[in-house]
C-alpha cells in the first residue's frame, strides 16, 4: 500500500501556554481505516485540522502523496481530496438536506441559477447509491443528529472526497445505526478511500480499524496494527494506566419512589404524538436508565421534566408533591440537571468557572448570598469552587478563568461537580460522559454510583448502552414516543435492548 | 485588568495620532490644537468642573446602555428615555414646591420615574406582542422627541419666549453649586458605585450577566428570565431618565427645545467603547467630555472648527473597538513564542502567521 499523507513533526502551540501537539508525525496510507485514539485534550482533532487546513502548525510539515502541501484553508484541503466530518454538525438548519450538499458547489445554469431540479437529483442518486435512508427535502432543522451527520458526510462525497476524516462519528449515533456507519466506511475503504477515524471507543476502533495511532497529551506514542492490539493494551497507551472496564455496580436497595411520571403525552405540532401515554418511576437509591433510537422522544422527556415543554397530559410528581406545572426553579430546588448540550444549557463558556459553578446554587442555598439573598457571598463562593474542583479534580489554573479555557473533560466535571453538589433527591443525567475520555467516564460512573448508595434517585439518559448497563437497575426502552419495555438489567442483555430500541416491542 | 487599560490606552493614543494628521492635512498645528483642548477642559478647577458637569449625561446615558447591553436586553431608548426624565422632572419642578432637601429628590426619583415609564412601554411591548426591544425603543425615541417638543410648545409652553421652552423650575429643585462644581457629579458618582456594585456583587447582577451572556443556560439554571428583563429594562430607563432630569436641574432649569442633543447617542457609543464595562464607562464618558468641553476652547484658541471633535470621537470608537481584538491576538502572538522558546521545539520553524489565524477561528 502507498502512503497518501505524511505528516511530520508537527507542532502546535496554543496560546498562552497549551502545547497541543509535540513533534507529531504520522503516516497515512492508502485504502485503510486508520484511527486516532487518546483521551480528550490529546491533540487528536487539532491534529487533524492542520491536516484539513482549519488550523496552521506553528511546525512541521504535510506531504501528500510525497509532494509537500499547505492547505490555507479546508476548502483547498476539500479540493485535493480531503475532507473531514466534524464533532460539531456545522449545518444550516434552515436549509434542506440537498441545499445543504450543494452548498459552495451548486451546479448553475445561465446568470449562475442553481439548478435545482438537477442538484436535487444529484443528491438523492447519491443517497440512495450509500443506502443512507434520508429525505433530500427535508429541513435539517427537522432531522435527527444522526441524520445530519449523514448529510456532512455526504457533502464530502458529493465533492470527490477521497481522504476521509471522521471526528468522533459515533458519539451522535445509537448502537445500531453504528454497524451501518461501519459498513459505509468499509465500503468506501474497499473503494480506495482512506479514512482517518478519531475516537476513544476502544471497541469500535479495535472493530473498524486497520491501524491505530495513539496519541496522548500531544505527544505520539505509537502507530500499531489494529490486529496486534487489544482493548487493555490500548488503553493502557492511552492513559498511561490501567483501565478497569468491568462493572462496579454493586446491588441496589431501593426506597420509597421519588420520581413519578405518569400518563404523559406530547405531541409537536398538532396531533403529531411525539409522546404517548409516558410512565416513569424511580425510588430512592436507584438508577432507571433510558435506551433508545435518537429522535424517539428523548429529547422531550428531558425538556418536559425540566419545565422547558408543557405536556398535553399527565402528570410529573416528586415526593409526592406535583411539579407538572412548576416553574423551572421550583423543580432545582429537586432536580439536578446534566444536559448533553454542555455549550448551550450546561455552561456559560464566557463565564468564569466559579460562575459557573454557583448557577443554581445561589438561588437554592442561603450560603452563598448576604442581605435576605441579595448579595452575594464571594468568600463562600471562592471556597464552594475550590471544594468542587478539588472533589472532582477538575483541572484548571484559577476558577476566575473563564470556563471555556478548560479541556471538554474538565467542563463536563465542572458541571458535574456544580449538578451533583446540589445533593437533590432526583437527578436527571443526560448523555453525562458524552465526549469524555475512558479515565474521566470511570471517574464520573463512579460518582454517579456514589449518589445512588446515598439514596437518590436517578434517571439516566444515554445512547451508550454500555454504560447503561454498567450503572442503570433497571433499562427503560422508548421506542417512537412509547416506553416499549421495563427490564431489570440482570434479566436482560445489551442485544435484547438493542433490539426492543429498534424494533419496538413486537418480538 | 492591566492588558485591557494598554489596549484603551493605545487604542485613544493612536486616535489622536490620526486626529493630529488629519489637522497637518488641513494646516493647522497639532501641538498647539492639542493643547488648547485640554487646556479648556483641564487646566483649572473652573474648567475641570465644567468638564465633569458636562460628563454627567454623557455617563448616565453610558450606564444605561452597558447595563442593558451587558445583560441581553439591547436598550437604545436612551435618547427618548432620557427626554422623558427631563420632562417628568421638569412638570414636577413646576408644579409642586418643597424645600430642596426634599424637592431635590423628589425631582431626581421623578426622572428616573419617567425614564422607566418609557423603557417599561417598550417591555410590556415585548412581554405582550412579543415586540423586539431593539425596534420599539428606536421607535419610542421619535415618540418622545416629539411628545416633548408638543409638551413644551403648547400645555407647558412659556408665554413671553420666542422659542418652544418651559418655564423655569422652582428654585428649590437646582441642584446646588459650590464654586462652579455642581453637585450633580455627586449623584452621578453614586449611581455609578450604586450600578457597579448592583452587577458585580448582587445576586441579580450576577443572573443579568450570565443571562446576557447565555439566556439558556440562565433559564435552566432557575434564573427568571422575564422578571430579570423588565428590571433591567426599567433600571436602564431610570438611569437615562436621571441623566435627563441632571441636565435640567444642573443646566438651564427648564426644557428647552433640542435639550440633550446627542448625550444619550454619545453614551450608547461610550457603551461601545467601554465594551459594556462599567469602570470603564465612567473613564471613557470622563474622557469623551473632556474633548467635547475642550473644543469649544479649541475653536476660541486655534482656528480648528469644533467639529473635528466630532472626528476624533468617531476615530476613537473605531480604533480602540478595532484593536481590542488586534492587540488579543499580539498578545497572544508574544505568549505563542515564549513558549515555544521555552520548549525548544523548532523555534526557527515557528510560523508567524499560524498564530493569526488561529485567532481568527476561535
Amino acid at each position: 500500500m502507498t502512503d497518501v499523507i505524511t505528516m511530520d513533526h508537527i507542532v502546535k502551540v496554543f496560546p498562552p501556554n497549551v502545547v497541543a501537539l509535540n513533534n507529531v508525525s504520522v503516516t497515512f496510507r492508502e485504502g485503510e481505516i486508520h484511527a486516532v485514539v487518546g483521551e480528550n485534550g490529546a491533540g487528536k482533532t487539532t491534529l487533524m485540522k492542520i491536516l484539513y487546513g482549519m488550523q496552521e502548525a506553528n511546525s512541521g510539515k504535510i506531504f501528500l502523496k510525497g509532494s509537500q502541501v499547505h492547505f490555507n484553508k479546508p476548502g483547498e484541503a476539500i479540493s485535493s481530496g480531503i475532507g473531514m466530518v466534524h464533532q460539531e454538525i456545522l449545518l444550516i438548519p434552515e436549509y434542506s438536506v440537498w441545499e445543504n450538499v450543494i452548498l459552495g458547489v451548486e451546479p448553475t445554469g445561465y446568470f449562475g441559477k442553481i439548478d435545482q431540479q438537477k442538484s436535487r437529483q444529484k443528491v438523492k442518486q447519491q443517497i440512495d447509491e450509500f443506502q443512507f435512508h434520508l429525505d433530500p427535502d427535508a429541513r435539517v432543522e427537522e432531522i435527527s443528529v444522526a441524520a445530519r451527520q449523514k448529510v456532512e458526510i455526504l457533502k464530502l462525497l458529493y465533492r470527490n472526497v477521497s481522504f476521509l476524516i471522521l471526528d468522533e462519528p459515533t458519539s451522535v449515533l445509537t448502537p445500531q445505526e453504528i454497524p451501518q456507519l461501519f459498513d459505509e466506511l468499509r465500503r468506501m475503504r474497499d473503494n480506495g478511500r482512506t479514512i482517518v477515524y478519531i475516537s476513544h471507543h476502544l471497541e469500535e476502533v479495535l472493530e473498524l480499524s486497520d491501524r491505530i495511532t495513539v496519541l496522548r497529551k500531544g505527544s505520539k506514542i505509537d502507530t500499531i496494527e489494529s490486529s496486534a492490539a487489544t482493548k487493555k493494551s490500548l488503553a493502557q497507551m492511552m492513559v498511561g494506566r490501567e483501565v478497569i472496564f468491568e462493572s462496579i455496580r454493586k446491588t441496589a436497595r431501593t426506597g420509597n419512589i421519588v420520581f413519578d411520571m405518569s400518563g404523559l403525552d406530547y405531541s409537536f405540532p398538532q396531533k403529531r404524538p411525539i409522546l404517548q401515554n409516558i410512565q416513569i418511576q424511580v425510588r430512592e437509591g436507584e438508577i432507571v436508565g433510558i435506551a433508545g433510537v435518537e429522535g424517539n422522544g428523548q429529547l422531550e422527556v428531558v425538556r418536559i421534566i425540566m419545565g422547558l415543554l408543557k405536556p398535553d397530559h399527565g402528570k410529573i410528581e416528586i415526593q409526592g408533591k406535583d411539579f407538572t406545572h412548576a416553574s423551572i426553579l421550583e423543580r432545582r430546588e429537586k432536580i439536578s440537571f446534566v444536559s448533553q448540550d454542555r455549550a448551550n444549557m450546561g455552561s456559560c463558556l464566557n463565564a468564569t468557572i466559579s460562575e459557573n459553578i454557583i448557577m443554581t446554587h445561589h438561588r437554592l442555598n442561603k450560603r452563598f448570598s448576604k442581605w435576605n439573598g441579595i448579595v452575594l457571598n464571594k468568600s463562600q463562593i471562592r471556597i464552594f469552587s475550590e471544594e468542587v474542583r478539588k472533589s472532582f479534580d477538575i483541572q484548571m489554573d484559577s476558577t476566575e478563568a473563564e470556563i471555556k479555557s478548560l479541556s471538554g473533560g474538565n467542563q463536563q466535571k465542572t458541571i458535574l461537580g456544580r449538578e451533583l453538589s446540589l445533593d437533590t433527591p432526583f437527578l436527571l443525567l443526560d448523555q453525562p460522559t458524552r465526549g469524555l475520555d475512558v479515565g474521566s467516564i470511570e471517574y464520573v460512573h463512579e460518582h454517579i454510583l456514589q449518589m445512588r448508595d446515598d439514596a437518590h434517585a436517578i434517571l439516566l439518559l444515554s445512547a451508550d448502552l454500555e454504560e447503561l448497563f454498567r450503572l442503570s437497575d433497571r433499562i427503560l426502552v422508548l421506542h417512537r414516543g412509547k416506553i416499549v419495555a421495563n427490564l431489570k438489567t440482570e434479566q436482560t442483555s445489551i442485544e435484547e435492548v438493542g433490539y426492543l430500541m429498534l424494533e419496538g416491542g413486537a418480538q | 485588568m492591566k492588558r485591557n487599560l494598554f489596549v484603551n490606552l493605545a487604542g485613544i493614543l493612536i486616535a489622536m495620532l490620526l486626529g493630529a494628521i488629519v489637522m497637518l492635512i488641513q494646516g493647522y498645528n497639532p501641538v498647539e490644537t492639542y493643547s488648547a483642548l485640554f487646556g479648556y477642559s483641564l487646566a483649572n478647577f473652573y474648567s475641570f468642573s465644567t468638564t465633569l458637569r458636562n460628563a454627567v449625561p454623557l455617563i448616565l446615558t453610558g450606564l444605561s446602555a452597558s447595563v442593558a447591553f451587558a445583560s441581553g436586553p439591547v436598550n437604545l431608548g436612551q435618547p427618548g428615555q432620557l427626554l422623558i426624565g427631563a420632562i417628568f422632572c421638569v412638570i414636577g419642578g413646576l408644579y409642586v414646591d418643597l424645600p430642596p432637601y426634599l424637592m431635590i429628590p423628589f425631582l431626581l426619583l421623578l426622572s428616573m420615574i419617567g425614564g422607566a415609564v418609557w423603557s417599561g412601554i417598550a417591555a410590556l411591548l415585548k412581554k405582550f406582542f412579543r415586540m423586539d426591544e431593539f425596534i420599539t425603543t428606536l421607535m419610542l425615541n421619535m415618540i418622545a422627541d416629539y411628545l416633548t417638543y408638543w409638551a413644551i410648545t403648547y400645555p407647558l409652553f412659556e408665554p413671553r419666549a420666542n422659542h418652544p421652552q418651559t418655564p423655569l423650575i422652582t428654585k428649590n429643585g437646582f441642584m446646588p453649586k459650590w464654586g462652579n462644581f455642581n453637585t450633580n457629579v455627586i449623584v452621578m458618582l453614586i449611581v455609578f458605585f450604586v450600578i457597579w456594585f448592583i452587577l458585580n456583587r448582587t445576586t441579580a447582577g450576577y443572573e443579568w450577566r450570565i443571562s446576557g451572556k447565555n439566556s439558556l443556560f440562565a433559564r435552566i439554571g432557575g434564573v427568571k428570565i422575564e422578571k430579570n428583563y423588565l428590571a433591567v429594562m426599567l433600571l436602564t430607563g431610570a438611569l437615562a431618565g436621571l441623566a435627563g432630569g441632571l441636565v435640567i436641574m444642573s443646566g438651564p432649569h427648564r426644557f428647552i427645545k433640542g435639550l440633550g442633543a446627542n448625550y444619550a447617542w454619545d453614551g450608547i457609543m461610550i457603551a461601545m467603547v467601554a465594551n459594556n464595562g462599567i469602570p470603564a464607562t465612567l473613564l471613557y464618558g470622563l474622557f469623551f467630555s473632556i474633548l467635547q468641553t475642550g473644543s469649544l476652547g479649541m475653536e476660541l484658541i486655534t482656528a480648528v472648527p469644533s467639529e473635528l471633535i466630532t472626528v476624533l470621537q468617531a476615530v476613537i470608537v473605531l480604533v480602540v473597538v478595532a484593536s481590542r481584538g488586534y492587540f488579543e491576538l499580539m498578545i497572544a502572538k508574544i505568549a505563542t513564542r515564549r513558549k515555544l522558546k521555552d520548549r525548544d521545539i523548532y523555534p526557527q520553524l515557528i510560523n508567524e502567521n499560524a498564530i493569526d489565524r488561529e485567532d481568527a477561528n476561535q
